[in-house]
């Protein structure tokens, strides 16, 4: 992790971090690189690829609509809507 | 310096299932209220879970099937982080590590002959919402009615070359998802979305050029203009150094011809793929898998075999009716009532292409019942109504297909009428009209028979065996 990295990631998480922070999580980072090259040394070249930790699987559920919620309760904590939409600062591409 | 298009498509299609990918909200809202079909899950409240909609699942294996692709027997879901107000979880749950279909291959043929074009992946995931920017000027309104509506990704490889080889490639997917109804594939209803990946290279180099994805393209004629301009510009840039190209998603404007620059692409990692915690691995048992390997549809060209084998059609014919899935189940529909290959296929070769045409509608529209189109075609053959009158009948199928072609014969006075005297009463009227005509038969110009003809049946509405007609007529002028 430098700064240029760090850089990128924060226009891509949409953050504004201060100096100070900005050491701290590089810091951090390279820390976590540390842990990274232990586990890379590890021989995995036997072992077969593992799709989740838990022996588990997902539920399906059948296609089937049902129409539960009301738009007024989904809406009752926005900030602002007008005629049924979220609203939200201006944004173009 | 020769050059060469390369060309790799990413298509997404709109799976036909009645509710979303990941919460029971119905996937339909074409023209809903806004917001209206929606719930906590598909609108990113923080806690909820999603649970997978198993038909999304079955849908994504049929196309990876008839795709030609190998299946992955245990597929999971990851995030993909971006931050857009369209979609309100920030992050889109897709498939990046295990997608539910690899490897697969699709042939088309051009004018050039045939090609195979290899298909990367198909992945299922999640579609965003809608924002509307023109309400308010200060502010953007967003719709969560389309977040999490079932999509499935198809990936080809670099392997198109040209504006023909696309439009073929995407014909053929149509053809084919829609023959396994897994999605209705339309791009004017925004059921069918493409994103072109295009660089240019000098022909015979194995380097892939500076690569511009396009977006933003909404017909099969606007993707083909896209990728003219764009061959064009990268070839102008390499050639006269107009530009310099650069690795970029660009939007094209249908209506000015031209493709704009909207960002510097992003790269695999700045979306930060990781396995979903929230969705666990879906994993498909042979049994599962064994049922929707059944349920695969004939593949056109098998059909068309069979259509000719089996029911005589021509070649032409067949290969016709078995261009599109909607006229395959309109003709097998009307020959399992009217047991008639021949009058089935006749039908839907004249009268319901003819209509289609006249309407500037494509084959995928037919809406028509099939069996519907029988009875009107036993109507005809048995003699309750004239062939005149039962296209009259089939136009109005078009506009209702609940029509009942025997109920509505009979409503709007259609049916033949039996009744000799009343056949009798109007020759007679017609002759005594026009005592010229019946001279001029008489004197061997047959065309005044035909005229005589035209005014009876005029009289009659069309109601009457044109057999019983005429010979009605000849009796009554030579008595």
């Amino acid at each position: 992790m430098d700064r240029e990295t760090l850089r990128r990631l924060e226009m891509l998480n949409q953050l504004s971090l201060t100096e100070a922070q900005k050491d701290s999580v590089i810091a951090f980072f390279a820390d976590r690189e540390k842990d990274l090259e232990a586990l890379d040394a590890i021989d995995t070249s036997s072992t077969e690829r593992m799709v989740h930790v838990m022996p588990i699987m997902t539920v399906v559920r059948e296609d089937k609509v049902v129409q539960a919620f009301s738009r007024e309760d989904l809406q009752k904590g926005a900030p602002e809507t007008d005629e049924g939409y979220w609203c939200v600062p201006k944004v173009m591409e | 310096m020769r050059y060469e298009t390369v060309i790799g498509l990413e298509v997404h299609v709109e799976l036909a299932t009645n509710s979303k990918i990941f919460c029971s909200c119905s996937a339909h809202s074409f023209g809903a209220d806004p917001n209206s079909h929606v719930c906590p899950a598909c609108c990113g409240m923080p806690g909820m879970l999603p649970v997978v909609n198993k038909r999304v699942v079955d849908f994504g294996m049929k196309a990876g099937m008839m795709l030609g692709c190998h299946i992955n027997r245990t597929t999971t879901f990851d995030k993909k982080s971006y931050y857009y107000p369209d979609l309100p979880a920030a992050y889109q749950t897709t498939q990046w590590f295990a997608p539910v279909a690899v490897n697969g291959v699709v042939e088309i043929e051009t004018s050039k002959g045939k090609k195979s074009v290899r298909i990367k992946q198909i992945h299922m995931e999640e579609d965003a919402g809608k924002l509307v920017h023109d309400i308010r000027e200060d502010t953007t309104h967003v719709d969560f009615n389309r977040t999490s509506v079932p999509l499935i990704e198809i990936v080809s490889q670099p392997d198109l070359s040209s504006a023909e080889e696309v439009e073929a490639y995407l014909e053929r997917l149509k053809t084919l998802l829609r023959y396994a109804r897994v999605a209705e594939c339309e791009m004017a209803h925004g059921t069918m979305r493409c994103d072109v990946n295009l660089s240019v290279r000098p022909e015979g180099s194995d380097k892939l050029g500076v690569r511009a994805e396009m977006k933003n393209m909404n017909s099969i004629e606007a993707i083909k203009r896209a990728i003219e301009y764009e061959t064009a510009r990268h070839i102008d840039a390499l050639e006269n150094g107009t530009e310099v190209l650069r690795q970029e998603t660009r939007r094209w404007d249908d209506i000015k011809g031209k493709s704009y620059a909207m960002r510097t692409k992003e790269t695999a990692g700045d979306y930060r793929y990781f396995p979903d915690p929230n969705v666990m691995p879906v994993v498909i048992d042979d049994e599962w898998f064994d049922s929707i390997q059944r349920s695969l549809p004939e593949f056109p060209e098998v059909k068309r075999d069979r259509y000719i084998s089996e029911y005589g059609l021509s070649e032409y014919d067949a290969e016709q009716l078995t261009k599109s899935i909607a006229l395959c189940d309109c003709f097998e529909g009307a020959f399992e009532v009217c047991k008639s290959a021949k009058d089935a296929a006749n039908w839907m070769m004249s009268e319901i292409m003819s209509i289609l045409n006249a309407r500037k509608m494509t084959y995928d529209m037919l809406q028509i019942n099939g069996k519907s189109l029988g009875e009107l075609i036993l109507l005809v053959s048995g003699g309750k109504v004239g062939r005149a009158n039962a296209k009259k009948i089939l136009f109005a199928m078009f506009d209702d297909v609940s029509i009942d072609p025997a109920a509505y014969a009979e409503a709007n006075g259609y049916v033949m009428s039996n009744d000799t005297g009343k056949v009798e009463a109007v020759v007679k009227a017609a002759i005594e009209a026009d005592p010229k005509a019946v001279a001029d038969y008489k004197s061997g110009k047959e065309k005044a028979l035909m005229a005589l003809f035209g005014k009876c049946m005029k009289e009659l509405k069309g109601n009457c065996d044109p057999q019983t007609l005429k010979t009605i007529l000849v009796e009554m002028i030579n008595k």
